[in-house]
């Protein structure tokens, strides 16, 4: 025996690597150990804007924008009430008062940028004078009060739809951050709620939202759900570890791969400073299923040569389960990890890029401690038998429990009927097609929530009631110093307004036209005639200066810049359906470069929905791209690995039907290819392969290298290898599984997608990969004589064989 | 080596040593016995004379934090009539606002609203306009209306003043008062819920102070600079204003001062206000 391993190279280092185990193991701690470390470090970063990179110019844009006009992302507090007087009675617009001054004080909020009813002015002709004071100022009002303030703010446009809703149910209370507190927005959200629950509303109803609250509200939604799932998903692998050896080793010995997994690649990923984003939260889940797998397979080899050779050391049995597992294992990491590799390279949103980059080096740190530190590991154990692989057979094989034998079956039926196998195998892919011609890319924010969680109802709330939610920044720009004082340009602005405000879904605007217009009126005794743009340039330079005998310096900031040549138009949508901002964006292009076509004058589209736009844009661009670069470098590097043209074809069938089944099931269900689904595929991808290899390695063992036939390989493959890839399959789909259980509905969604792509892997694996065997006899496992001389005696068949097999 | 350890257990006693003068070290402000109190400071500051009558030009600039900028020129004329003051502002240029002119009535009374008018020539037309808060911004600069109505005196009844101690500003030896205002009311209506002054000891005139907003966010900073005698009357020419929180700045250039030069009631009617300088 000593002999025969020594001869390969791998049975050398196999017993090198016995005979230094615990210094492999300290070494196996301190890598696990020197990049946990790192973790507490990790940064979240939840916002959308996330998921497109810095350097895309659609973002350097918007960057700009916000910068010039200081926008920023305010938290949105709703008033509703739905009485027939609406928020216009005392004691609403006492709460809107009360509220207001309470928002100012609470941390992180800027006081001077609290804008409500109570604080925002209106500005009203009189016969020899004009008023610019806030709707009220005194908390206490009568009923006939508070129908004059709903007179006046419904007679200014600026405000109609946006500040208060046009059926008068609604007003809000906007409020910005503090600079310094827009990471920390979570902070503030919370204490807006705790805010709004302990005030006294009577018949009013309150709701927080804006896209500070969404960010805030995903981190503290993504925190728990982190500290639940993890554990679970741990937990769980650990009971299939138990059902599939019932050892103490053989739980504690994956289990140590799976922890070296995760901590390696979030410890790196903190130590990179890359942010935990939003769908960093499957990372942990896969890594513990991917890493649990190889555990699976090793320690199913150990305990059947344990039952094998009951009478060798420990240290000859680990090195006979190595000499056999370590080429499967090699090829599943290194066709995993070129799969997450591809993804992240063909990837446009940083978070793919990222998640591709460190699932990669997880599971690179998973096949280092499958491929040394478990052997390392038990070789300082006892050879003991698991309860569960027990008892030879006559002809020599292990005996096995149910999950081997019903493999054993799904073995004999396909051998029997691979025809039929193979018939199933083309129709799913017939339906595949189908279904992708209904596969629609598209996503909706909002419905990243559960229904019923504050942030949806708030949203309901003010798409309901108010312009909307979603907007669109259409910037203006001319060319010279002050060129907005032009009133030709600013009629032309007042009519793109129109023009989108006849768009689906689009519910109001605001611009300085409409500062400009209310201020014309005022100046005319607020008849309702003189509510247009003046046609004199220096009567409007006049009006900015008379707003501003009352307002901040920073007060027009959003809509005009300090030398008046930019004007931003806000365009208010009541969707955030990203087929629905499309629409608006694709006819609002049109009408820009119709009619903003002039020397002088030029407007661009950006804002909060242009982000969204080009999100999902480009994830419908590059989505398919990368699975067909993963799915080439998956293929590449099967081929490599088995040396093999038609083994890595065959390594590569059941992943692709496993990515088409689920665009099937995605398009028959309705499913959109958005943020959160589109990521699926890599991991589909990457993990599915692993059943192909496992299996087609197996092959090569039996039919190659120990030389059996076909059938006889059959019959030992899936009581053995199957019964391990059963155990695997089952690993994959209840930690995924465990996704479900998530309250984050992209993970959810994703969760039950990974589980269908697996399930159609394993499947395909176990059924359509050897019928196609069966069929095919592919040289790479016959050699190309064998076939036509089986009838020449036994030794010489033999040379033969090694003969093709050299070649 | 001997050495070497001689040096690092100096270097690390050093170090403790410094570590505990650390937390001993305050704040140099500490009120002393023989500093005069806030109150009396201010005192002194709403004791000197800013001359009856004055009438000046002033140049806003007007800068947005990204540097860009608007800058207009005034000419601004301003009277006592008694405790009461009247203030007409002449805009100069820019071009599209020549003539458009602004004047206010302040009441001593704080009870009772001040009276705006402005008059823009485009429109040919005078405006009388609400009275505006007193923490409102002034015609879009970073001064409030309460600050541009002070001048370079305060509203003793506004805030409870405080003695902090001394420091050299500008290589001037000044007194550090802080001021809170006098109740939640007041604190709302003037937007700080603290400010600091530095007020010169010799002229009694503030050369820096710095506020914090209702909240205690650092808010903003004004800094006097270029304070010289102009006809026997202590007189900043420059004023800068930087509001932290927008990062917007507003500087104050004034010249062509004149004390002495009388001009009638009359300049402080609406007639006067349309026909321009």
């Amino acid at each position: 025996m000593n002999n025969q391993i020594l001869n390969s190279k791998a049975g050398r280092f196999y017993w090198k690597v016995t005979e230094y185990p615990k210094i492999l193991l300290f070494i196996g701690f301190l890598i696990i150990l020197s990049t946990a470390i790192f973790i507490p470090t990790i940064v979240r970063d939840t916002t959308v804007d996330a998921f497109i990179p810095n350097e895309d110019s659609v973002k350097v844009y918007r960057e700009k924008v916000k910068d010039i006009f200081g926008l920023k992302d305010p938290m949105v507090i709703a008033v509703i009430n739905e009485t027939e007087k609406g928020v216009f009675n005392p004691k609403s617009l006492k709460l809107v008062y009360d509220l207001t001054e309470r928002i100012k004080k609470i941390e992180g909020i800027d006081p001077e940028k609290v804008k409500s009813l109570s604080t925002e002015n209106n500005i009203v002709g009189t016969e020899e004078g004009m008023e610019i004071n806030p709707f009220f100022e005194n908390p206490l009002v009568t009923q006939k009060e508070s129908d004059e303030i709903r007179n006046a703010v419904m007679n200014f446009k600026l405000f109609k739809g946006s500040l208060v809703s046009r059926n008068g149910k609604g007003t809000l209370i906007v409020a910005e951050l503090l600079s310094e507190y827009d990471i920390r927005a979570d902070e503030v959200y919370q204490e807006l709620l705790s805010l709004i629950n302990k005030m006294e509303v009577g018949d009013n109803k309150l709701f927080v939202a804006g896209e500070g609250a969404v960010s805030g509200f995903l981190a503290s939604y993504i925190d728990s759900d982190a500290q639940r799932l993890n554990p679970l998903a741990a937990l769980i692998i650990t009971f299939i570890l138990l059902f599939a050896f019932r050892t103490l080793r053989g739980i504690i010995l994956p289990n140590l791969m799976v922890l070296a997994a995760v901590v390696t690649a979030l410890g790196t990923m903190a130590a990179f400073g890359v942010s935990f984003y939003v769908i960093t939260n499957a990372l942990p889940i896969l890594l513990i299923t991917i890493a649990v797998a190889d555990g699976l397979h090793i320690l199913s080899e150990y305990y059947e040569m344990v039952v094998k050779f009951p009478n060798e050391s420990q240290r000859k049995i680990v090195v006979r389960t190595m000499l056999k597992m370590y080429r499967p294992v090699t090829i599943t990491s290194i066709t995993t990890i070129s799969g997450f590799i591809a993804i992240s390279i063909s990837s446009y949103m940083p978070p793919m890029k990222y998640f591709g980059v460190f699932a990669a080096i997880g599971v690179m740190s998973a096949m280092f401690f499958a491929l040394v530190i478990i052997p390392a590991g038990l070789v300082l154990l006892k050879p003991r038998k698991s309860p569960l692989i027990k008892e030879q057979n006559k002809s020599g094989e292990t005996q096995s429990d149910f999950f081997g034998q019903f493999m054993s079956f799904l073995g004999r039926f396909v051998i029997s009927k691979p025809t039929t196998v193979l018939a199933i195998g083309v129709g799913v892919i017939i339906i595949g097609i189908i279904g992708i011609t209904k596969l629609e890319i598209n996503e909706d924010r909002i419905k990243n929530f559960q229904n019923g969680e504050p942030i949806v109802l708030a949203d309901h709330a003010i798409n309901e009631n108010f312009d909307g939610t979603t907007y669109f920044d259409i910037i203006v720009e001319t060319d010279d110093y002050e060129g907005l004082y032009n009133p030709a340009y600013l009629n032309k602005i007042e009519k793109l307004q129109k023009y989108f405000e006849t768009l689906p879904h689009v519910k109001g605007s605001t611009s300085i036209a409409d500062f400009i217009k209310q201020m014309h009126k005022a100046m005319n005794a607020d008849s309702q005639e003189a509510y247009h743009i003046p046609d004199d340039p220096d009567l409007i330079a006049q009006y900015f200066l008379l707003y501003t005998a009352s307002a901040d310096p920073t007060d027009f900031e959003e809509y005009i810049d300090t030398e008046y040549r930019l004007a931003n138009v806000r365009i208010m949508m009541n969707s955030g359906l990203f087929s629905d901002e499309e629409y608006v964006k694709k006819l609002g292009e049109k009408y820009i470069l119709e009619n903003f076509n002039e020397t002088g004058l030029k407007a661009r589209m950006s804002g909060r929905a242009s982000i969204d736009y080009q999100t999902i844009f480009q994830l419908g661009k590059n989505h398919f791209i990368g699975v067909f670069f993963s799915l080439l470098a998956v293929l590449l590097l099967s081929m490599i690995s088995f040396r093999s043209i038609v083994a890595g074809l065959l390594a590569t069938v059941p992943v692709s039907v496993s990515i088409l089944l689920i665009y099937a099931v995605m398009g028959f269900l309705n499913i959109y290819l958005g943020l959160g689904t589109s990521m699926f595929a890599a991991i589909a991808i990457g993990v599915g392969v692993d059943f192909a290899v496992h299996v087609i390695d197996r092959f090569i063992l039996f039919v190659r290298e120990e030389k059996r036939s076909l059938k006889e390989s059959f019959a030992l493959l899936y009581p053995t290898t199957g019964r391990a890839l059963f155990f695997n399959f089952i690993a994959f789909l209840l930690g995924f599984g465990v996704l479900i259980t998530s309250s984050v509905p992209p993970l959810v969604r994703f969760g039950f997608l990974i589980g269908v792509s697996v399930s159609a892997s394993f499947l395909a694996s176990m059924t359509i990969l050897p019928a196609l065997i069966y069929f095919i006899k592919p040289t790479f496992l016959m050699g190309r004589y064998t076939y036509k001389k089986v009838v020449l005696s036994g030794s010489v068949q033999e040379e033969l064989v090694k003969i093709s097999v050299k070649k | 080596m001997k050495i070497i350890k001689n040096r690092i257990s100096r270097i690390i006693i050093l170090l403790i040593g410094l570590i505990f003068l650390g937390n001993n070290i305050q704040y140099t402000q500490v009120p002393q016995n023989n500093l005069p109190t806030g109150l009396e400071i201010v005192q002194n500051v709403n004791k000197r004379d800013d001359g009856k009558f004055v009438s000046r030009t002033i140049i806003m600039e007007l800068i947005h934090r990204s540097g860009k900028k608007r800058v207009r020129k005034t000419k601004s004329f301003r009277k006592y009539f008694d405790k009461d003051k009247r203030t007409i502002i002449y805009y100069l240029s820019p071009k599209n606002i020549e003539g458009t002119s602004f004047m206010t009535y302040d009441y001593h009374d704080p009870k009772v609203d001040d009276d705006q008018w402005l008059y823009l020539p485009a429109a040919r037309k005078v405006r009388r306009i609400s009275a505006s808060d007193r923490g409102n911004y002034f015609l879009g600069t970073d001064l409030t209306y309460n600050e541009i109505k002070n001048e370079s005196k305060v509203t003793i009844d506004d805030y409870t003043w405080k003695t902090l101690g001394e420091e050299v500003v500008d290589g001037h030896p000044t007194y550090i008062i802080e001021a809170i205002p006098v109740n939640e009311e007041v604190m709302d209506e003037l937007g700080y819920n603290k400010v600091y002054m530095w007020i010169d000891k010799e002229i009694w005139i503030s050369r820096k102070s710095e506020y914090w907003d209702v909240n205690g966010n650092h808010l903003k900073i004004i800094k006097t600079k270029d304070i010289k005698k102009v006809q026997g009357i202590w007189t900043s020419h420059i004023i800068e204003v930087k509001n932290f929180k927008s990062g917007h700045k507003t500087i104050f250039r004034f010249s062509d001062f004149d004390y002495k030069t009388k001009f009638s009631d009359d300049l402080f009617t609406k007639r006067s206000l349309k026909r321009g300088l």
